[in-house]
């Protein structure tokens, strides 16, 4: 796990690429603490950076940007959990290795089955090989889209990075994209393909995109995508058992590592899960890491103590308290790379993490995406009842000040978008409208042109909140938070619900089974309830929250900000305090002060 | 301004295994990666197929599928409403265009694609049907010998007239990845010696153009000189076809040199055409061939008709051979110089690829596409 970048630009100079790269890569450091290195090809004006984080083969073997047959060269972010079994194939056929890392099987995989190999990779990954005889740089990424890469073809060559903050290197690609404030006010985040900057986009996940140097021709494809079964539906006994040995399977491949790692353990029915299998497959000692709260409201210490008390791991738990969080926040906001609300649980979780000497940690995102555990399962219907309302009578709720009724007009824009906007959106066009200056018409129109997303009314109705959440929230937030918060610390978040095996299985079960039963998850709970102790399974959900209204209204920085902000900004300050605006919203105007002041 | 929504109507996508079928998923596939490039939706009508046969499969998300199982009046109006809202409408199949002339009615500013393959337009055609032709936007002809077709017979403008041939598939298993020991010569009684010509092809009494009875005649002189020649038959039959082709090998003497397999799975292809030594199919409806590009990709020397499509997919016989497909002679004769010297005839794989590859085709669809 790492952080990349690097360029390829036949018009400009080489010495100036080098500069560019080795000026992204320091903006990356904080992602790849253990190793720089720096692969350049002059006569191509080629250049990949890479900052390392090492987990696999820590020793100096494992450098990058790693070469192979003095022929392929690459910059990696991220992990092949089934590299083994890979590597064993490729050495079948003749192939002879010089590490033990997932990079060199990644070359040799390349070089094998050419771009074949990507759909091979079971893993999380984003990396960027150069093919020295054919002149081409491919990027890739992988299927879930766990790790980020954003590119720019902007004036003829070709740049990436891991992150959005790496492009400041890169002096034409400034432009800002000026709608970002748009979607962060509606959507909480940068929904993609959007990003700040206007000339760079994330790679699609599941796809590569091909540059050729000598035509400077680009080719996007894909080579691997999950679809939500239509028909083909499977259930029953026998697949409920086989997919619990592939998630039990996908767990072990995810303990792979040859540097200490950990569990998070929240208290709750996914992190429980994970920890429980963990804990069953691990002959060492598992390390687990809690975040806790002294205000009994928000506090997950009763449900840990119950989980670490049938477990057999090392914990780690911690309390956060107000003093720290009003210590960290202005360097929680420098670590977000795209803005976004949320993230913060994961920055605090991290630095724990890292301060516990780990360098891995599996964390159980995409279970409530996969099985239901949002409350947008149920409201989905209500949803799709509400857009036979006439507009006329939706757009009323746009003034009022309840978030929901506020939300009701986004239900004018057609498809899941507008299903997304109305049960998770923030802001509505209006207030976004007045908080930006722009008119409400231009907002309705940015919204309206980005993301564009195909109809799914094919798909059966809970699927379709499956396919919202785990493609929009879980893309655009979550995953987005665990890579780059995990990273601020040097810590990398693995996702075993994310399992390529796993999710393509639980895909093909039959909605009414799946998202069945009285509670949410009911599927999981029924699968899992003989390995964890009853209240963790059958308990109110309370999430990873935090007790942030309360540590925001105090806060003497937001405060500081917020009056410097224009007389809007302090409007909405204003609601917040009176209790009139989620802690979440008000997250957008924080984030787009502080934007401003930078 | 419409909106930047594609929609790509078609007849069957998934059910069914023929030449139209495989371009449709194809070109799904580079629809669905413009889609993600440009930010636009696409969306895939079927007319024919269940909805069960998208799941699982490599080329597309199943969401951007929808199938009508044959509800015409249902897909008709379906397709006229999703059409009006898009900004392009590719059409697979002539028999789809009326959805396309009434889009057109109703919505000026979509432009219309319609995709022809070969024989479906190398006839004359009803006055409403070429009126429908001559109004599209652009045609789609996947081989110069359709477009010239098209122009000739139907008196298509040439400035509408886009020639894209048909691609090798992206998913098609790479030739040194597939075990060319997979054991087919035993289950056909060839021995290692054997010299094995092959072709594969649907086999129907009604669409009797692909010259394989041409083959069994010039396999009668061949067998003198080359006694180890045998011929590899493969495809469905139907029941009248394979009565007239047993009675040709009978009367001919090829039973032990000819081999019917029937019906050849996805999965087995590769392994067939690994094991097979020329592939062979004198064709003369051929709209471009998709076969010969496939058999040439896992190295094959092609024996192939002049006097279609299939002299695109042999680009003018730098690829192969090309013959003409009513001649016996010519035939035995192609055949004979490349059992004497196999690997002299073996295609071009980098010009092969550069010609057919998907790499190729995405460029000249994206072409299409942004207009």
């Amino acid at each position: 796990m790492c952080r990349i970048a690097g360029m390829v630009h036949p018009g400009m100079d080489v010495k100036n690429i080098e500069q560019t790269v080795l000026g992204m890569c320091k903006l990356l450091q904080h992602g790849g603490p253990d190793d720089e290195g720096l692969y350049t090809s002059h006569a191509d004006h080629l250049v990949l950076g890479n900052r390392r984080l090492a987990i696999l083969d820590l020793s100096s073997a494992g450098h990058q940007p790693m070469s192979y047959q003095d022929r392929y060269h690459i910059t990696y972010n991220g992990e092949i959990y089934n590299f083994r079994e890979l590597k064993e194939e490729l050495q079948d056929l003749g192939h002879y290795f010089l590490t033990h890392t997932d990079t060199e099987v990644i070359l040799a995989a390349y070089s094998q089955w050419n771009t074949h190999s990507f759909s091979k990779f079971k893993g999380m990954f984003a990396f960027a090989i150069w093919d020295n005889h054919l002149k081409e740089l491919l990027l890739v990424r992988d299927a879930a889209g766990m790790k980020p890469m954003y590119y720019s073809t902007a004036t003829g060559g070709m740049v990436f990075a891991s992150e959005i903050r790496a492009f400041k290197m890169v002096s034409y690609l400034g432009e800002a994209d000026k709608n970002w404030p748009v979607y962060l006010m509606a959507y909480g985040h940068i929904p993609e393909p959007a990003t700040t900057l206007k000339e760079v986009k994330p790679l699609h996940k599941g796809c590569f995109l091909k540059y050729e140097l000598h035509s400077g021709k680009q080719n996007l494809q894909s080579f691997a995508h999950y679809s939500y079964t239509k028909k083909k539906f499977v259930g029953g006994e026998n697949v409920s058992n086989e997919v619990v040995n592939t998630f039990t399977n996908a767990v072990e491949r995810h303990l792979i590592a040859d540097a200490p790692l950990g569990v998070f353990l929240s208290g709750g029915l996914d992190s429980g899960i994970i920890s429980s299998v963990a804990s069953s497959l691990k002959k060492s000692r598992l390390n687990s890491l809690s975040l806790y709260f002294e205000d009994e409201e928000y506090s997950e210490k009763k449900y840990q103590d119950i989980l670490l008390n049938e477990l057999q791991c090392t914990p780690h738990q911690y309390l956060l308290g107000e003093t720290e969080f009003h210590a960290n926040f202005p360097a929680i906001l420098a670590a977000m790379d795209m803005p976004g609300c949320d993230g913060i649980n994961t920055w605090f979780i991290s630095k724990f993490a890292a301060q516990e000497g780990l360098k891995a940690v599996l964390s159980g995102i995409g279970a409530d995406e996969l099985f239901g555990g949002y409350p947008s399962f149920t409201r989905i219907k209500f949803s799709g009842l509400l857009r036979h309302v006439p507009k006329m009578l939706t757009s009323r709720g746009r003034g009022s000040s309840i978030k929901r009724f506020n939300r009701l007009s986004y239900l004018q824009l057609n498809g899941i978008k507008g299903t997304y906007l109305f049960l998770r959106g923030h802001f509505s066009p209006n207030d976004i409208a007045r908080q930006l200056g722009n008119s409400e018409k231009e907002v309705w129109s940015i919204l309206d042109q980005m993301p564009v997303i195909n109809e799914l009314n094919d798909l059966q109705l809970k699927n379709q909140a499956s396919w919202m959440e785990f493609n929009m929230y879980m893309q655009n937030q979550l995953l987005r938070d665990a890579d780059v918060m995990g990273m601020a610390h040097g810590i990398e978040i693995r996702i075993p619900f994310l399992d390529d095996e796993f999710v393509r299985m639980v895909l093909k079960i039959d909605p009414e089974e799946k998202y069945g039963g009285p509670l949410p998850k009911q599927w999981l709970i029924d699968r899992y309830k003989d390995m964890l102790p009853q209240p963790i399974w059958d308990r109110p959900k309370m999430g990873f929250s935090f007790p942030f209204r309360k540590w925001l209204t105090n806060s003497t920085y937001v405060k500081e900000m917020m009056k410097n902000g224009g007389v809007q900004t302090q409007k909405n300050y204003l609601k917040f305090l009176e209790g009139n605006l989620h802690w979440s919203q008000l997250m957008s105007l924080i984030i787009l002060s502080n934007r401003n002041e930078a | 301004m419409k909106r930047n929504n594609l929609l790509f109507l078609t007849l069957k996508v998934f059910s069914a295994t023929g030449g139209i079928e495989k371009v449709c998923r194809v070109f799904g596939k580079s629809l669905y990666e413009y889609g993600v490039e440009n930010n636009s939706a696409v969306q895939v009508y079927a007319m024919h197929g269940n909805r069960a046969a998208v799941d699982d499969n490599k080329y597309f998300p199943a969401e951007m599928f929808r199938s009508f199982r044959s509800q015409r009046i249902r897909c008709t109006l379906a397709s006229v409403k999703k059409g009006c809202e898009s900004r392009m409408v590719v059409i697979s199949h002539i028999n789809l265009l009326v959805i396309g002339w009434l889009i057109k009615k109703l919505s000026p500013c979509t432009q219309i694609v319609l995709f022809t393959h070969g024989i479906e337009v190398w006839h004359p055609l009803s006055r409403f049907k070429r009126k429908m032709l001559q109004g599209c936007d652009k045609i789609i002809a996947v081989s110069r010998f359709t477009a010239d077709k098209l122009n000739e017979l139907h008196h298509v403008s040439p400035s509408k007239l886009h020639v894209i041939n048909n691609c090798l598939d992206p998913f098609l298993p790479l030739p040194d990845n597939e075990a060319t020991n997979s054991g087919l010569r035993q289950r056909y009684g060839f021995k290692e010696t054997d010299k094995v010509l092959f072709t594969l092809t649907r086999l129907s009494a009604s669409e009797r153009y692909k010259g394989y009875d041409l083959v069994m005649h010039a396999i009668v002189n061949l067998k003198l000189t080359h006694p180890e020649i045998r011929y590899l038959l493969s495809g469905s039959y139907d029941v009248e076809e394979k009565k007239y082709l047993d009675e040709i090998i009978n009367r001919l003497g090829l039973s032990q040199q000819v081999v019917m397999t029937g019906y050849v799975s996805d999965e087995e292809l590769a392994a067939h055409f690994l094991m097979a030594d020329i592939y062979v199919m004198p064709s003369i409806k051929e709209g471009f061939g998709i076969v010969f590009i496939e058999a040439m990709y896992y190295g094959l020397p092609v024996l192939a008709g002049n006097k279609d499509g299939s002299v695109d997919a042999l680009c003018d016989g730098k690829l192969g051979w090309l013959v003409d497909p009513l001649n016996v002679f010519e035939i035995q004769n192609a055949i004979e110089a490349m059992l004497n010297d196999k690997e002299a005839h073996k295609p071009s794989r980098e010009l092969l690829l550069k010609h057919f590859s998907y790499d190729a085709y995405k460029l000249k669809v994206n072409n299409i596409l942004s207009f």
